[in-house]
């Protein structure tokens, strides 16, 4: 999925990335060698340099863009890491052994959350966690047991037993630790360094060698410590905010089993526990805030230089609390909603579960999509326990294979070679090794950034093309092993003719080509990707894949009704997986209605948008810039690029796309009374889709969601009927002159829909 | 057509030449580093100035000469993805802040674009941030439209969106040659 950049942020995000936790320094050559004759070359370099004209560039074929971002200029302070002003110190010069008073280290340590979260959201260490004093003294150098981990180095120095120390101690420990976690996660799975994540930890190995066991140890002896504070009757520490410290040191607490719960990927009744007591703590840490006194002077930029990195310095990213709270509470929401994914129920189910947790708005953070892949894929098992061929046979049979002799295990037993089962297995296995990667991808696909899904799409959708290709030749191997063996009745009618066969399993491809094509387009309206006069084309195009799914749809229809007549036709005399069978070809037939709602409904509401969006462009309501560099068929090519190469569905010609979009013959009239027809078909498709049940709407575990999402999607049926209305009351109405409106299209966030944008139309005086 | 009004007439716009480094450079810098988080070194500008500097134009006061606005650009096969292209960049463009909404970064961007056609560019390309809604517009004027959006591509946090110009249909089946590399005439 490499995508290289071209510009100059690309190549300065490529200068941070080599990293490792722990570097080797280099070394200079060893020049001991009776092999090697030093010649001073000063003067030669000074005679050969005055032959040149200032700033003129001397540079070889490899010297590339990347190069040129990676110089530094020496003495500049905006580059030069080591630069000091003048009057500056070099070193941090704060002590960590001075003592702290509670609503201090509270101060320091809601600082620590929002530094903690700005890394979560994307932000380096060096700019956010490792600008603390008390977390560099904790880090460097690398402590290699809990003993090592103290503030002040000296285990005599006595400073190190101040209570108000030692809770902060606990805290940053057990703060570090977690975050040693989660870049261990993030980095095990799939996301982008630098613009999702960064994962350089400048030589810092955020307490790997310290046992978390002892950590928590320290927590739980801090934790202690407060309380024996608390009935101490011997200083002037305020209870609440000795409580408030307790709250935040349980809160780590809690994070630090909550990140380790993969080991409970079988049991996720247990995964849950610590995201749901992190959550019912949260109220706690919001309401003490108030409480806090900063200690500013702990936090230090200066602290980059000891960083291994050759990147400038760049300033202390600045999260408000409010805001690192926020993320910090949908963090845990987010963590507990996607250990749902581990209650199993089908194929199609986990990918709806999946989709509806990636498209909610924010995304989560990168922490729980990795955290999410995990679950996903974990040592090759799904979830912990399916293996792949499961997986692929679960959705084959759901999608286009139900109760068929091609997915019965038995056949794998079957050792004569001339056997067609024996053949029927052989190409089977093939197959799902073949659409193994693809299909998981789908998945993997789905948990990336928004932005990478639909980049990423562009490219699996050619992969899939080439699948179908594949799968069609296994498809035709199979079917002509079947018409010779026992199994053959099962598929007499079907090989009648060529246009009458199954095609079981390109048929399953090409179902999701087309979910895939159609997700690019639809993430276009959700990314804000086209221009104003651009969507009455894409809507247009959008419908023109909704139907050609819908079209699918009914031919995939056909063969699962005919064999669910065939195994009726049975049921009678001795097939004993009737049940099964029975059960298998009734979740088909349900997915196979649902599905052709949602094609239905998509094409009849992108019908009606692309009308609607057609009828504006034609009132000059909504107009197209200038372009004096452009044509329409340039664009319409550029735009068209990732599908050109797809085989099927066939991309239209540009004079197809130009007629359809336009509609010269079609008055405006009779555009908006179609327009209105589409509306009322998406309505009916939309209401009975929110009508049927999650096991129905394949929507077990994300139901709620899913049934948010039809709902909104009604609303957008609505709502464009409105405008609809709106406009034909004018036309009616309006003598000679223009229409005169206002017409704003929402971004996706202010829409019902992030993938239905409607118009608004003001009235103009 | 485009709507901006013409550029002041009085301003002088200047194809930039090597010679021209000493006087305009560090005006060229400050005026570019002005939007940036972190400033470029010297070597990213003559990256560009020294090997295209026949696609980088200055807008010059007419009073003083002094430095109103700049474009900076490169042209290279590009070929990372599926058929290689002759590829525009444009990786830099700024407008003194008095000057701003007289079209003087629609004219700077004109030249650009007449410059790498003549050299026979299929695509000009460049990136711009996802808020910066008057570029996305000066850009959509002239007919760019935005291909992908960048997530989080800038080091402030921000997202990009990619924006492409095609200014001639890119036959997958006729390649501009992969060895010409970059075009330094």
């Amino acid at each position: 999925m490499a995508d290289f950049g071209i510009g100059v942020p690309d190549e300065l995000a490529r200068l941070s990335l080599g990293n490792g936790a722990e570097q080797q320094a280099s070394r200079a050559p060893d020049m001991n060698s009776a092999g090697i004759v030093a010649v001073d070359i000063t003067d030669r370099f000074s005679l050969a340099v005055k032959t040149l004209e200032p700033g003129e560039l001397v540079k070889d074929e490899f010297f590339t863009l990347f190069e040129s971002v990676g110089a530094l200029e020496i003495m500049d302070p905006k580059m030069d890491s080591g630069c000091i002003k003048p009057g500056d110190e070099f070193e941090e010069l704060y002590d960590v052994r001075q003592p702290l008073l509670p609503e201090e280290v509270l101060g320091i340590i809601d600082q620590l959350i929002c530094h903690e979260m700005s890394w979560h959201l994307g932000y380096p260490l060096s700019q956010t966690l490792f600008t603390s004093v008390y977390v560099e003294a904790l880090s460097m150098p690398n402590p290699v047991g809990i003993e090592q981990a103290i503030f002040v180095r000296d285990p005599k120095d006595k400073s190190n037993d101040q209570p108000m120390l030692q809770v902060l101690r606990a805290y940053c420990l057990g703060l570090l630790k977690a975050c040693g976690y989660v870049n261990e996660r993030v980095r095990a799975e799939h996301s982008y360094e630098e613009e999702d994540f960064v994962t350089n930890t400048y030589n810092r190995t955020l307490l790997a060698n310290v046992p978390t066991d002892a950590i928590r140890a320290a927590i739980t002896e801090a934790k202690g410590l407060l309380q024996k504070l608390r009935s101490d009757s011997g200083h002037s520490y305020r209870a609440e905010v000795i409580d408030a410290l307790e709250v935040r040191l349980e809160l780590r607490d809690i994070f630090l089993q909550a990140t380790e719960c993969p080991q409970y990927i079988k049991e996720p009744n247990l995964a849950q526990i610590p995201w749901q007591q992190g959550i019912s703590l949260l109220p706690a840490l919001k309401s003490t805030h108030h409480l806090c006194k900063p200690v500013d002077d702990s936090f230090s930029a200066k602290l980059q230089r000891k960083l291994a990195s050759t990147i400038p310095p760049r300033p202390i990213v600045q999260l408000g609390f409010d805001d690192a709270f926020e993320n910090l509470t949908r963090l845990f929401q987010d963590g507990l909603e996607i250990i749902g994914v581990l209650q199993y129920t089908d194929t199609q189910c986990l990918q709806a579960c999946v989709s509806a947790l990636q498209s909610k708005k924010p995304q989560p953070l990168v922490y729980v999509r990795t955290l999410l892949q995990t679950f996903l894929f974990d040592a090759m098992e799904v979830l912990g326990s399916m293996s792949i061929r499961q997986l692929i046979d679960d959705d084959l049979s759901i999608i286009t294979l139900p109760a068929s002799p091609l997915l019965d295990r038995a056949n794998d037993e079957i050792e004569v070679v001339h056997d067609p089962r024996f053949i029927v297995s052989q190409q089977m296995e093939f197959f799902r090794q073949r659409a193994a990667q693809p299909f998981l991808d789908i998945l993997r696909t789905l948990c990336q950034n928004r932005c990478r899904v639909r980049r990423t799409l562009c490219h699996t959708v050619r992969a899939w093309d080439n699948l179908q290709v594949d799968a069609e030749e296994v498809d035709q191997v199979v079917q002509a092993q079947l018409k010779e063996s026992p199994l053959s009745h099962m598929f007499l009618d079907a090989t009648q003719h060529a246009d009458s066969l199954p095609l079981s399993l390109s048929s399953w491809a090409y179902f999701y080509k087309l979910r895939q094509m159609e997700w690019i387009v639809q993430l276009g309206f959700e990314l804000e990707v086209y221009q104003g006069d651009e969507l009455a084309g894409m809507y247009w195009y959008l419908n023109y894949l909704a139907k050609c799914r819908l079209r699918h749809l009914e031919r995939i229809k056909s063969f699962t009704v005919r064999r669910a007549e065939e195994i009726r036709a049975l049921k009678t005399h001795e097939n004993v997986y009737a049940g099964l069978q029975t059960r298998q070809l009734e979740r088909s037939l349900s997915f196979v209605r649902l599905s052709l709602l949602d094609a239905a409904a998509t094409w009849e509401l992108s019908d009606a948008l692309s009308c609607l969006y057609t009828v504006l462009g034609r009132l000059g309501l909504v107009k197209p810039p200038g372009r004096p560099y452009s044509n329409d068929e340039f664009r319409y090519e550029l735009r068209m690029k990732p599908f050109a190469s797809i085989g099927l569905p066939e991309l239209p010609s540009f004079e197809d796309f130009t007629a359809g979009t336009k509609q010269p013959g079609t008055s405006t009239d009779d555009i908006l009374e179609y327009c209105e027809r589409s509306l009322m078909g998406a309505k009916r498709a939309f209401e009975t889709m929110t009508r049927l049940p999650p096991a129905e709407s394949f929507s077990v575990g994300s139901h709620e969601r899913w049934l948010g999402t039809a709902k909104n999607a009604l609303k957008s049926c609505i709502a464009a009927g409105l405008v609809v209305k709106t406009i034909q009351v004018a036309l009616r109405k309006r003598e000679k002159a223009d229409l005169k409106f206002k017409v704003e299209i929402p971004t996706p966030d202010k829409a019902y829909h992030d993938w239905w944008l409607i118009p608004k139309l003001t009235p103009l005086p | 057509m485009a709507q901006t009004a013409e550029p002041p007439q009085e301003l002088h716009f200047v194809q930039y030449n090597h010679s021209l480094e000493a006087q305009y450079l560090p005006a060229i810098r400050a005026l570019i580093s002005k939007d940036l988080s972190e400033p470029y070194s010297i070597y990213v500008y003559r990256y560009f100035l020294c090997q295209w500097a026949h696609l980088c134009f200055m807008a010059l006061s007419p009073v003083d000469g002094s430095l109103v606005g700049v474009i900076i650009c490169k042209l290279e096969v590009h070929a990372v993805h599926s058929t290689p292209t002759r590829r525009g960049y444009i990786a830099m463009l700024a407008t003194a802040s008095p000057y701003r909404g007289r079209g003087v970064a629609t004219a700077l961007v004109k030249m650009a674009i007449d410059a790498m056609a003549v050299r026979k560019a299929d695509e000009i390309v460049l990136e711009t941030e996802e808020d910066n809604l008057s570029a996305m517009r000066l850009y959509e004027r002239l007919g760019f439209l935005r291909s992908k959006k960048l997530h989080r591509y800038y080091l402030n946090g921000n997202s990009a969106y990619r924006l492409v110009l095609l200014l001639r249909s890119v036959d997958p089946d006729s390649s501009p040659g992969l060895g010409e590399g970059a075009i330094t005439e």
